[in-house]
């Protein structure tokens, strides 16, 4: 990006006491620009060079006008056609400056420009500056620095509120003056513009000499000479620094001070060369200085000279101010004629020139001096006095109710922005609780689900359980109604039998001996019979290790059941080493769920004829396999199922290990340990 | 031979089987005239304990107490077997001699009832025929004791055993093999859990069983006669 440094100029007269003082300020102004095309960059450049006549310059102006219509519409148009307007204000071409003007603004309006915005504004208060219209130069300062100051620029709005200040200090509003040129200020040092801070300060202690304060005058002088110290190219500002300072002294009474100041000032003998009009000024202010010091020395051919200087420069405001101090001079050395003289031109020149403090001065001289017409110029001086005061006092007010406004409007959009960040926040605190809650709400519900499934699981386990005990609770009613029966054929039965066979073996029996043995043969029987009933009833008792049976008695049934559903023979291992009665009802539980998944696989997929399963027991650990013939699968290649994950999930959750083993049309082999 | 009248007592609740014993009496006494008796039946604990008090009370001799152990206990329930009235017959009529009969043939009650009463007759009915009858009623009068095949194929076994086992060791296994629980077993036997367990795995040494389980064992125990 290519800065170009243009320089605005503003000659803005200054306020000033009886005495004197014209200020020159100077603006510098760097406008961002994009180094588009081109020769719109170029026509531009030579618009501004001041070498250029009027016409010449005009024509570039207007030439890059028509090329940058052609462009498509964006910030970097609105910017060059303000910039452009500019130009025109600076050939003094002010139709073009203002329709070009207006264009950019309305341009900038849609785009929302508002660099471009305040740019535009700027421009207005310097055509009306020109125009001498300050309340409406004052207007367009304020809009240009309320743009500035939304947009953080803070340098161009500092340089707004230090011509601000400048508008107001010049109708003698010191304090409104004064509260702007400290919000400058402090924008400036933020930024270390020291030469900003130079006129800054300048301009404070100014404002401090017109309310008398010269004290704090000087203080501020002082200041701003250290500023001024910083600064590397001074341009005679040192010179007209010293000025400054010596008006301050002259104004307090300090003549011989400010002599000295002058003389320091007039020193520098380039001065002459380089700034002639400052050169006159400082010439003039000593030699008023001296008449007031009545010191008569060499002072008539010094406001001469001044006054020579300034009549070839055309410094009107220099020549004014200069034949009023000789119109005094004149006075105190008793040539009233000359000083009439000099009055008399003095105050056609200032209601030419509408210096409206010097006219007064003038007025004030004459009605002195000239004793004819003197009550005469004193009521002129007093209506006049008066207008002007009211005058001032109503642009005073206008510029109290402008600023008045911005505060309003400052206040609003603080407030607005306020009220934003309110909404903002609440919005966001109302969008976090809200996401909160429904965090919170799906955790719960989680949870709700969690705690279901984990209840349905243990109603899943009670009910086996119960299944269990109601299956021991079976076994054993039907232990004992075997023992009853074996009991009942032991006692009842045996013994009877018993009876009736030894009470037939003492019956007297008589008959063949083929009866007696028959008799004999049958008795044997008898006993015999009694044997095998005792044996049965012996077979009926033997029964420990009622509840062990009970988990393989399950698992029996339910293979038994699976074999017939899937149509399969089975075998069923049980290690006799395994003592089911000990084992957790947990792990048998699980256990029985897992052979369920493990034989619906092979019912369902595996379409297997054989399946074998198997329990022993290893080092505390339960070794379980079940084996089928069925088709078998590629374990990797196939996702793994519910089943085996289920499976699998299982076996974890009991710390055991799980393996599977498969082979295709050869069948699968599940083996997983359970630590007991 | 002196004609003597033997005092017999027959205790047992099947009259049918009391019967057949009188049958045997009389057998006896008809074969061997010089041998009579004089024969009381009863059918349970109550009427045996009232018949065997009255003959220690009036001092009078009762000679031979036909023994079933399975009878119904006295109303009181103080005496619960026939094994109970074994041993108030040992206490109050220490002369009279006493002839189990009865159809247990395990071994764990078997020995525990020589423990205890020391019959001089020991009859597992199964192995009873009325011949044999005869011949253990006319031993024990004679030359006691008489055992029946059962029983003398048990002291066979017991005695070429090395095994000690202790009474609460036989009634552990004992009580093992009817399925009596583990928790259960402590109030049973003078022992804690700890200490059945220990018992068992003592037993387990004994028997040379390997397994956890208790089938072994009881399956061991039961081929050595101990159950």
């Amino acid at each position: 990006m290519k800065l170009k440094v243009i320089y605005k100029t503003i000659a803005i007269c200054l306020l000033l006491s009886i005495v004197i003082q014209g200020c020159h300020l100077k603006k510098e102004v760097k406008l961002q620009q994009e180094p588009i095309n081109d020769s719109i960059s170029v026509w531009m450049k030579l618009s501004k060079n001041k070498s250029n006549s009027l016409v010449v310059r005009e024509k570039f102006l207007k030439k890059s006008y028509e090329t940058l219509k052609l462009r498509q519409i964006d910030t970097v148009v609105s910017r060059k056609l303000s910039e452009i307007a500019y130009q025109f204000l600076n050939i003094n071409d002010t139709i073009n400056f203002k329709s070009l003007n207006e264009e950019a603004y309305q341009l900038a309006l849609k785009l929302k420009d508002t660099f471009t915005l305040a740019d535009t504004h700027w421009n207005y208060s310097n055509y009306y500056t020109n125009r001498l219209v300050y309340d409406s130069a004052y207007h367009h300062y304020n809009k240009a620095y309320e743009f500035f100051e939304s947009i953080n620029h803070e340098y161009y709005a500092a340089k707004m509120l230090y011509n601000m200040a400048f508008i107001r200090g010049r109708f003698r509003d010191y304090t409104g003056s004064e509260g702007l040129i400290i919000q400058a200020i402090s924008k400036y040092k933020f930024l270390k513009k020291h030469k900003a801070l130079y006129s800054s300060y300048n301009h404070l202690s100014i404002l401090q000499k017109e309310l008398g304060e010269y004290d704090k005058a000087l203080f501020y002088h002082k200041k701003a000479t250290e500023y001024l110290n910083k600064v590397r190219e001074k341009k005679g500002l040192y010179e007209s620094s010293l000025n400054d300072g010596g008006l301050i002294y002259h104004d307090k009474g300090a003549y011989k001070m400010a002599i000295s100041y002058f003389n320091v000032a007039l020193n520098n003998d380039s001065l002459k060369f380089k700034n002639i009009k400052l050169y006159a000024k400082l010439i003039d202010n000593r030699a008023y200085t001296k008449l007031l010091n009545k010191d008569s020395v060499n002072i008539k051919q010094e406001f001469y000279e001044a006054l020579k200087i300034r009549d070839s420069l055309e410094d009107r405001e220099g020549v004014l101010i200069n034949i009023l101090h000789l119109s005094e001079y004149y006075n105190t050395y008793g040539d009233t004629i000359s000083a009439i003289y000099f009055g008399k031109k003095a105050n056609v020149l200032a209601k030419e020139i509408k210096n409206n403090r010097d006219y007064l001065a003038s007025l004030k001289l004459l009605s002195n001096l000239d004793v004819r017409n003197g009550k005469e110029h004193l009521n002129k001086y007093i209506v006049f006095n008066d207008s002007l005061l009211h005058a001032e006092r109503k642009i005073q007010n206008k510029f109290t109710r402008i600023s008045y406004e911005t505060d309003e409007y400052i206040e609003e959009t603080r407030i607005l922005v306020q009220q934003k960040i309110w909404i903002l926040v609440t919005g966001l605190g109302v969008l976090l609780a809200l996401f909160l809650m429904y965090f919170l709400k799906v955790q719960q519900s989680k949870n709700e689900r969690l705690i279901l499934e984990t209840e349905q699981q243990q109603a899943n386990e009670e009910i086996y359980i119960l299944t269990l005990k109601q299956q021991a609770k079976l076994e054993e009613e039907k232990i004992k109604e075997r023992n009853r029966i074996s009991e009942e054929l032991h006692d009842g039965v045996l013994g009877k039998l018993f009876g009736t066979r030894v009470g037939l073996g003492f019956l007297d029996i008589k008959g063949s001996s083929d009866t007696l043995k028959q008799h004999h043969f049958f008795l044997n029987e008898l006993q015999d019979i009694e044997k095998e009933i005792r044996e049965v009833s012996h077979k009926l008792n033997n029964n420990f290790n009622i509840s062990e049976i009970n988990f393989v008695t399950i698992i029996n049934q339910f293979l038994e059941n699976k074999s017939k559903i899937g149509n399969f023979t089975y075998q069923f291992n049980n290690s006799e080493d395994i003592a089911w009665r000990r084992i957790d009802e947990k792990i048998k539980v699980n256990l029985y769920r897992i052979l369920q998944e493990a034989l619906q696989n092979c019912i369902k997929y595996a379409e297997a004829s054989i399946v074998i399963l198997d329990f022993s027991i290893e080092n505390r650990k339960l070794v379980i396999k079940v084996i089928d013939n069925g088709v078998g699968f590629v374990i990797k290649s196939s996702k793994k199922g519910i089943g085996i994950k289920n499976i699998k999930s299982r076996i974890e959750k009991l710390n055991g290990v799980f393996h599977i083993y498969s082979e295709i049309n050869k069948g699968t082999t599940i083996h997983f340990t359970i630590p007991i | 031979m002196d004609n003597k009248i033997h005092k017999v007592l027959i205790i047992d609740d099947h009259p049918l089987i009391s019967e057949a014993y009188k049958s045997a009496f009389n057998y006896v006494s008809k074969e061997d005239k010089t041998i009579s008796f004089k024969i009381e039946v009863t059918h349970n604990c109550d009427e045996a304990f009232d018949m065997i008090k009255k003959f220690s009370v009036n001092n009078k001799k009762l000679d031979i107490v036909f023994l079933d152990i399975r009878l119904p206990p006295s109303k009181d329930e103080k005496i619960l077997s026939g094994e109970d009235l074994g041993l108030k017959l040992n206490k109050l009529l220490p002369n009279t001699k006493i002839i189990i009969s009865t159809t247990f043939n395990d071994n764990y009650r078997i020995h525990s009832i020589f423990k205890s009463i020391n019959p001089d007759g020991f009859l597992i009915k199964n192995d009873i025929t009325p011949k044999e009858l005869v011949i253990a009623i006319k031993t024990v009068i004679v030359d006691p004791p008489y055992y029946s095949k059962s029983v003398v194929k048990l002291l066979r076994k017991e005695v070429s055993n090395d095994f000690l086992l202790d009474k609460i060791d036989r009634t552990l296994l004992y009580e093992l093999s009817i399925g009596t629980k583990m928790k259960d077993l402590p109030k049973i036997l003078p022992l804690s859990i700890a200490g059945v367990e220990k018992r068992k795995r003592h037993l387990k040494q004994i028997f040379n069983v390997e397994t956890v389980d208790d089938k072994e064992l009881l399956i061991k125990a039961r081929t050595k006669g101990f159950i």
